[in-house]
Formats: C-alpha cells, sequence, structure tokens
C-alpha cells in the first residue's frame, strides 16, 4: 500500500481545514497525524472535542486499500508538509497549504511562475489575449499558472500548451478526479498529462463555491507574478488580486476597452495603480527576461511583433505566399480593412465608413477573411492579429 | 316522401360532394341524421327547424331521416343546413321535388332563415361540376371564382322557396364592395439605414432563398420581415387561385373580390403547435400556417423559442414545398412553398456580439443549440441587425421604396423562370451548373473556402445559387465572378449563433 493514502486519508476528513492539517502536519507525518488522532493525543488547540471526536469515528471507518487503489488508478499523488516533494511555495507560504492532491509532475520551483487569470464570461478578444499570453510565457520558459475555469483561465492553459514547452500548472477548486467544468474534460486530461494539476480538495469533493477562494490563494502562493486579463468589477479574480497583494506578488492588468464589461475590473486594476500588460513583452519586462525586446521594439515597431502562430485562419498556402500579410492588400479590399476596427465593427459601419455599397463591402469582407485577416462571425468583423 | 340535395362538404383544403337525402314518413315525430357528422353538423336540426318556421313554412311533425352520403366522408360544418333544409321542405311536399334536380347548395342557416357565409366555400363549389350552385350572398363573390355564373347568392330561405315554387326570379344581389385595392403592405422606404438587411430581404425576395435576420430587441427585425412580402411579385393565376382556396378552407377573411392576388404574409407566434404550423387537428386535416402562408411569406420572429420539435417538421415541407399530413383516416397534401424568414436575437439577454451583453457562455450556448443544424442549413442567407443609430433615425432620407426594389426583384424571378425553376434556391445541381457556370478565379475561391472548412459541400451549393441571385441583380452576367462568392459566403449562416464563441 502507498504511503500517501495516509495524507489522502488525512485530506479527506470532515473539517480538515488548511489551519488544523497545519496545526497536525507541522511536527508530524501524515501517518503520525492519524495515529495522533486515534489516540486522542493532540491538543485541542488542533481541534475542538467535538471534531476529534468526528475524526475518530472517520477514521475508524477508513479503508486505506481502496484509497491507495483509487490514488493509483488517477495516477495522482499526495504530498504534505516536510516532505521534499511538497511544493515549497506552499510550505513557506503566509497561508501555507500542508496538504496537496496533484496529477502530473510538478514544474521546477526555481523556474518563474506567472498566473493568468481573469473571468469566466469573458469576450473573444480577452480570450484572445489569454491565448496569446499563456503561449507566449510558455515559449519564454515561464511556468502558467491558472485554475482551469471557462474563460480566461482556461485559454490560458491552452496557449501554454500550445506552445509544447514549459507545461502549465492548474491549481483547481474541486478534487483531482471531479471535472469541473465539464466542458473542459479534454483541457483537463492534458494538463494532467503534459502539466500538473494540482488541488487542496479531497479525492471525490464537489466544486462548492467555498473552495474556489481558498483556490485562488494556492493560485497567488505558486506565482511571482499575477496577470488578470478580463475582470468584472466583482469577481474571482479580484480575490485572487487581494491574495497577490498580501503576498507582495505584482500584479498586472490587461487594458480593456472602457465599453466592455468584462474588463471594468481590470481597468479598475489599472486605475488603481496596477501596470498594464499589453503583451507578452510587457510580461516579460516586468519579470525583468526581455529588456532586449523592449529596446527592439521601441526602435524597430513592425520587425519584432511576434508572429502569432494562434488563432489565424489563413491556410498555410496563403501564407507561404505572403498573402496573409496585410501590406498585399490594396485598393478597395485596403479601404475596406481600414474601416474595420480591432473592436467588433458591424458590417453597416464598414459601409458607412468606406463609402462603398453592401454587396462589395461583403464581398470584400469575405476576402479578408480567407485572407485570415479579419474574422466575422455572423453578427461583427473584427481584425485578426 | 324521399328527396335528395347535392351539396358538398370541406376535406383538407379540398371540397368533397355529398348527396343530402332525406326521408320522411309517418311515425313519432323524430329527427335522425346519419352519414359521419360532426357535431356542428349534427346541430343541423335545430337551426334547420327554426328558419323552416321562420320562413312561413312548416316542419313537418313527421319521422325525418337525413342520410348524408357517401357515409365515408366525414361532414363537418355548417353548410349542409342549406341543403338538408331543401330537402325537408321537398320530402314533406312544401316545395316541387323536381325542383331540386339541378340544384345544389352550401350554406349555413340562421334561426330567423337567412344564409350565412362558410368556410371553405370555394373548394366547396369548386366540385360541384354542374347546375346552379346556391351560396350565402355573403360567399357570392369567392364562389363565383369557382362556379362562375351558375352561382345563385341567397339571403334568406324564403328567396329559394320562391324561386322553386313560384317561379318567381332568382333575386339580385350586390356584390359586395371591392376593397382589395388598397393593400396595406408596409413600403421599405420607412426603414432608416440597415444597408446589410435591405440587402438581406432584396436577395431573399429575388432568389427566394430562406432569410434569418438576427440582432438585438429593438433593431427592427419585425418590422424589416414585414416588409419582405412587398417586395414579392403579384401572384399568377394559378397560385392565386391555390393561396384562395387554402385561405377559404382556413376561413381567413378574403378581400372583396374573392381572389387573393397579393403574397400573403404569415407570423404564427411563437408558441404555435405542430398541428398549427404544417396542418393537422382532429376529425379533419386543416391547413397549417406554413400553407396559409404558400406562395408567401411565413415568418418565424423568436425563432429560438419555438419548440425544436416544432421547427424540425418544417424541414420536410421547406425542402419539397409540400406538407403531408397523415391521419389514421386519410394522408392530405397540402401546398406550402414559402419563403421562410426567421428572426432570433443573438443570446437570451438580446446582446449577444456587443460588450453589454450579460449572458453566461453556457446560456448562449443552450439558446444557439436550440435550432438544428438542419434547420439552419436551410437558411441560405443571415444579416445582422443592429438597432439604427439615432442619428440615421433623425436625419437619413427615406430609403429605396418597396416598388423600386421590387421591380428588381420581378427580373430576378423572370430569370429564374427562365431557367426552369421557381426561384433560384430551388435550381437543382444541374440546372446550377448551366445556370451558374464559375469562372476560374471564383472556383479557386470556393476550392479554398472548402478547404479550409468554411463551408460544407452542401454550403458550397447553397452559396453558389446565393451568388447567381447576387449576379442577378448586380448586372445579369452569365458567369459567377470570384466577387459573387465571397458576398454570397459574406452572407452565409454562421453557428454558433450570435457571435458567441464559446
Amino acid at each position: 500500500m502507498r504511503e500517501d493514502a495516509y495524507a489522502a486519508a488525512l485530506g479527506g476528513l470532515s473539517g480538515a481545514t488548511p489551519l488544523r492539517l497545519h496545526n497536525l502536519l507541522r511536527s508530524r507525518s501524515a501517518r503520525e497525524a492519524l495515529r495522533a488522532i486515534e489516540s486522542a493525543s493532540i491538543g485541542a488547540e488542533v481541534a475542538p472535542p467535538e471534531a476529534l471526536a468526528e475524526w475518530q469515528r472517520e477514521i475508524s471507518r477508513l479503508d486505506l486499500p481502496s484509497a491507495s487503489a483509487r490514488l493509483d488508478e488517477l495516477g495522482a499523488h499526495v504530498s504534505t508538509l516536510h516532505e521534499p516533494i511538497h511544493p515549497p511555495q506552499l510550505t513557506n507560504d503566509i497561508d501555507p497549504a500542508p496538504l496537496l492532491f496533484r496529477r502530473g509532475r510538478l514544474p521546477d520551483p526555481s523556474l518563474l511562475h506567472v498566473a493568468v487569470v481573469g473571468t469566466r464570461r469573458a469576450s473573444a478578444i480577452g480570450r484572445e489575449v489569454a491565448r496569446e499570453l499563456g503561449f507566449g510565457l510558455a515559449q519564454a520558459g515561464v511556468v502558467v499558472v491558472s485554475g482551469l475555469a471557462l474563460g480566461i483561465d482556461g485559454e490560458a492553459h491552452r496557449g501554454a500548451l500550445l506552445a509544447g514547452a514549459v507545461p502549465p500548472l492548474a491549481v483547481v477548486g474541486s478534487g483531482v478526479d471531479v471535472v469541473y467544468p465539464k466542458r473542459h474534460s479534454d483541457l483537463w486530461e492534458e494538463v494532467a498529462s503534459a502539466g500538473a494539476l494540482v488541488s487542496e480538495a479531497p479525492l471525490g469533493a464537489r466544486p462548492e463555491p467555498w473552495r474556489f477562494p481558498a483556490r485562488n490563494r494556492l493560485i497567488a502562493a505558486f506565482s511571482d507574478l499575477l496577470v488578470v486579463v478580463e475582470s468584472r468589477d466583482y469577481g474571482g479574480s479580484l480575490l485572487t488580486v487581494e491574495q497577490a497583494l498580501r503576498r507582495d506578488i505584482e500584479v498586472m492588468a490587461v487594458p480593456g476597452s472602457v465599453r466592455n464589461k468584462a474588463a471594468s475590473g481590470t481597468n479598475q486594476l489599472l486605475v488603481d495603480g496596477c501596470a498594464p500588460a499589453r503583451d507578452v513583452t510587457d510580461v516579460l519586462v516586468a519579470l525583468g527576461l526581455s529588456v532586449i525586446a523592449v529596446a527592439s521594439r521601441r526602435n524597430e515597431p513592425e520587425v519584432n511583433a511576434p508572429e502569432s502562430p494562434l488563432g489565424t485562419r489563413a491556410s498555410p498556402a496563403h501564407r507561404a505566399a505572403g498573402i496573409g500579410d496585410s501590406a498585399a492588400v490594396v485598393g478597395r479590399t485596403a479601404v475596406v480593412l481600414d474601416a474595420i476596427d480591432d473592436g467588433p465593427t458591424s458590417v453597416d459601419e464598414v459601409v458607412d465608413r468606406s463609402g462603398l455599397d453592401v454587396i462589395e463591402v461583403y464581398g470584400l469582407v469575405e476576402e479578408l477573411v480567407a485572407l485570415g485577416l479579419v474574422v466575422h462571425d455572423g453578427s461583427r468583423v473584427r481584425r485578426q492579429h | 316522401m324521399l328527396a335528395s340535395v347535392r351539396s358538398s362538404t370541406l376535406d383538407g383544403i379540398d371540397g368533397a360532394v355529398v348527396d343530402v337525402e332525406v326521408h320522411v314518413t309517418n311515425g313519432l315525430p323524430a329527427f335522425t341524421i346519419v352519414g359521419l357528422p360532426d357535431a356542428s353538423c349534427r346541430e343541423a336540426r335545430d337551426r334547420v327547424r327554426a328558419a323552416i318556421e321562420s320562413s312561413d313554412l312548416s316542419w313537418p311533425m313527421q319521422r325525418i331521416t337525413v342520410n348524408l352520403a357517401p357515409t365515408c366522408v366525414r361532414k363537418v360544418g355548417a353548410g349542409l343546413d342549406v341543403p338538408i333544409g331543401l330537402g325537408i321542405l321537398a320530402a314533406s311536399e312544401q316545395i316541387p321535388l323536381e325542383s331540386l334536380a339541378d340544384i345544389s347548395a352550401v350554406g349555413e342557416l340562421g334561426l330567423d332563415g337567412s344564409l350565412r357565409p362558410v368556410p371553405g366555400i370555394l373548394p366547396m363549389v369548386d366540385v360541384l361540376e354542374t347546375g346552379r350552385v346556391i351560396v350565402a350572398a355573403a360567399d357570392a363573390g369567392v364562389a363565383a371564382l369557382g362556379a362562375g355564373d351558375r352561382v345563385r347568392p341567397v339571403r334568406r330561405l324564403r328567396d329559394i322557396v320562391d324561386v322553386v315554387s313560384d317561379g318567381l326570379p332568382w333575386p339580385h344581389v350586390e356584390p359586395p364592395p371591392y376593397d382589395d385595392e388598397i393593400v396595406d403592405e408596409p413600403d421599405l422606404a420607412d426603414v432608416r439605414g440597415q444597408a446589410s438587411a435591405r440587402w438581406g430581404l432584396e436577395i431573399a425576395a429575388a432568389g427566394g432563398h430562406h432569410l434569418l435576420l438576427i440582432g438585438p430587441p429593438g433593431g427592427g427585425k419585425t418590422m424589416l420581415a414585414r416588409r419582405l412580402a412587398g417586395l414579392l411579385p403579384d401572384l399568377s393565376p394559378e397560385a392565386a387561385r391555390m393561396v384562395t382556396r387554402v385561405h377559404s378552407a382556413a376561413a381567413i377573411r378574403l378581400p372583396g373580390s374573392g381572389l387573393v392576388r397579393r403574397p400573403p404574409f404569415r407570423a404564427p407566434h411563437h408558441s404555435a403547435s405542430m398541428a398549427a404550423l404544417v396542418g393537422g387537428g382532429s376529425g379533419r386535416v386543416s391547413p397549417g400556417e406554413m400553407s396559409i402562408a404558400t406562395e408567401g411569406v411565413l415568418f418565424l420572429d423568436e425563432l429560438g423559442e419555438f419548440a425544436p420539435s416544432v421547427l424540425d417538421g418544417l424541414r420536410q415541407p421547406l425542402e419539397e414545398g409540400v406538407v403531408r399530413v397523415a391521419r389514421s383516416g386519410a394522408m392530405r397534401e397540402h401546398p406550402a412553398n414559402v419563403l421562410l424568414v426567421a428572426a432570433m436575437n443573438p443570446c437570451p439577454c438580446g446582446e449577444g456580439g456587443s460588450v453589454s451583453c450579460r449572458c453566461g457562455p453556457s446560456s448562449r450556448l443552450r439558446y444557439s443549440r436550440r435550432i438544428s443544424g438542419p434547420v439552419l442549413d436551410r437558411l441560405d442567407v443571415m444579416v445582422h441587425v443592429d438597432r439604427p443609430s439615432p442619428t440615421a433615425l433623425l436625419e437619413r432620407e427615406p430609403g429605396e421604396s418597396s416598388s423600386v426594389v421590387a421591380e428588381r426583384v420581378a427580373r430576378v424571378r423572370e430569370l429564374a423562370a427562365s431557367r426552369g425553376a421557381r426561384t433560384n434556391a430551388a435550381l437543382n445541381r444541374e440546372q446550377l451548373e448551366d445556370a451558374a457556370p464559375l469562372d476560374s478565379e471564383a472556383t479557386d475561391v470556393l476550392h479554398q473556402a472548402l478547404v479550409d472548412g468554411r463551408l460544407s459541400a452542401r454550403g458550397a451549393m447553397r452559396v453558389r445559387a446565393v451568388a447567381r441571385t447576387i449576379r442577378d441583380l448586380d448586372d445579369a452576367g452569365p458567369t459567377i465572378r470570384a466577387r459573387d462568392i465571397y458576398c454570397a459566403i459574406g452572407f452565409r449562416v454562421r453557428p454558433p449563433l450570435g457571435g458567441c464563441d464559446a
């Protein structure tokens, strides 16, 4: 039987809060902690008598072999304080996580970790930015930390996986065996196999709302820097920001349109003095990784703009022929391209601005879509970067 | 004594001849009606009795048996009142038996002896092929479309008795006022701005392509859809007759002249049931909204709120132009050549695609999934309808009027007819190959769209048909150019709807 089945059992006790577990595990291994509970040789400051009695009842019913088998089946591991595998970021944190479930391999703690978080209800542009940040950071050798939620979190993970460089780290609120959100089950498995997926919650724990603020604290604890891509006025991302500030971790925010409600929280962060993160370079500079990029960006803005391999719909043949380049667009097509914003624009607006026929504009817009320069979702068009 | 009067009843949108046989004999006074009558038909006894007595005639206090032949056809409605009344009068020797030989009658009787109009008079009169046809005065116009000068419009039961027993001339009945010249179809000139939507309407009207309008509430989707019927040409004589028959059978008010000349516009509410939309009902199969809107526009507002099963029921009729409704007794085919216009919000809150959308990704996804792929597949043209800007509302000149657009539409429809199809949308694969040859650049564009996965094979055919319409509207050149293809792709429906990228 595996040794960490004891830790899994300890983490599964009801009311095993991080504080209580920390007191239990400060000077004991998980196995010793369970024995101490069984023999009631722990102080009342660790657990009040009624909790202790409940724990003893639960321990008397423990089925360690099946817990061990479950860990094997999931390929999961459990680590506690003082074990060498336990992430030092969590051991030394101001709210230490004494016990951690994980799937996959934890990234080298000496690598820089950057959390990319944001709202679940993100705009299309927000998602794109999150994916690009994830991609760029991973490529630059940074561990992307996020929460695997819908919207920004998931996109950041996707981007990082696409880079195929440093695999991402996901901190989730439910048990590592409870996929949430369901729609991310593929992404969940990909992160768990390529990178690491960790949780404080015991196996089988449902994604109850109260688990997420605690999860956000772990995201902050793991990170050297926090980037918020899009956040509403209130939301989990702002709790993560609070946790980052408690730990003196730098927070950056991606500026959004003043009309974009999904960006009102991030814009407020900028007003409050966070540094703006316009792209990966801004983040890398803040990490002290990319001074050269800054210098070259100021001098030659076009040349050094990293070519985004993401999201562009131009076919390989087009790209090889250099057609997917806005410089190659001339004449009326260029007029239409000029009339299209980076943000969503209605076709009627493009008609107004370009002064061309509706029918002609529809044709030219579609031509630009085929070239991969413009996205048309049926409602709006916008430039593709 | 036995008397027999010819009449007819309504079966779906068709008439069926019914012979009303009345037998009056001695015995205890009684009234029996046999031969598959429905409830309103069974109630004829009370109406006929009162009508006869109010007309200074007498109700025979004898045993009366009414048989409606053939017994296999279900008789519906009160249209058999008049023949039953005449049969009783003849069988009780109050009018001469032989006078009924070349007379048929369709009409409901009032308690005061007056004749009232009945729904479906046109198909019912259609099957009465010989002799004079007695109808209520209010039905005269429509009935004349079927039986011409054989129609004898009558106001009261007494008038018929005067003619057949006293030899008086048939009464002269003033035709109802001719009021259908005042067509109150809304005009496209009232639409301010909305450049894309105007084109969407024009393409839909010209090519017969089903149209999807997507946009936030208050953008004017409904207003635009209502203007579509006004862009279509007048109905051809055959189409007009078919539409009139259906409308008559569905008891829809017909224009004063009787004939429906303009394409109908129907906008069923989204709570409509399958039977209401495709036709059906218990007893007789009545035409549904799809048939009532035949040769015209069927507008489904709030497409996302229709029951998915009901929408899926539209697929086969949209494909074939006919509705087949099977009931235990019979199968009926009703026409359903509609131009479908659907409108929906991009998401539950209606703001999807703009930054003020309040819907979560999952609710947006659920909303867009309400419409099944096969239904979306049948909508060839999609336009996003935004709320017009305040300046557009206040300042713009009136747009092009419906009559100007209708001329272009009529021209394109004639071109389609010359290619052997009702509309460009109805061109089949072989016809498209002939009618919409692609130039080499257009072939490349279509090929690339297929390779990139932006189009399916079926989608490419639809794009080609829409491109044909776009070219026809432009300069009617023979070949399809790359820009026509690009433009047709630009108007395509793109799932997921409403700009959600979740």
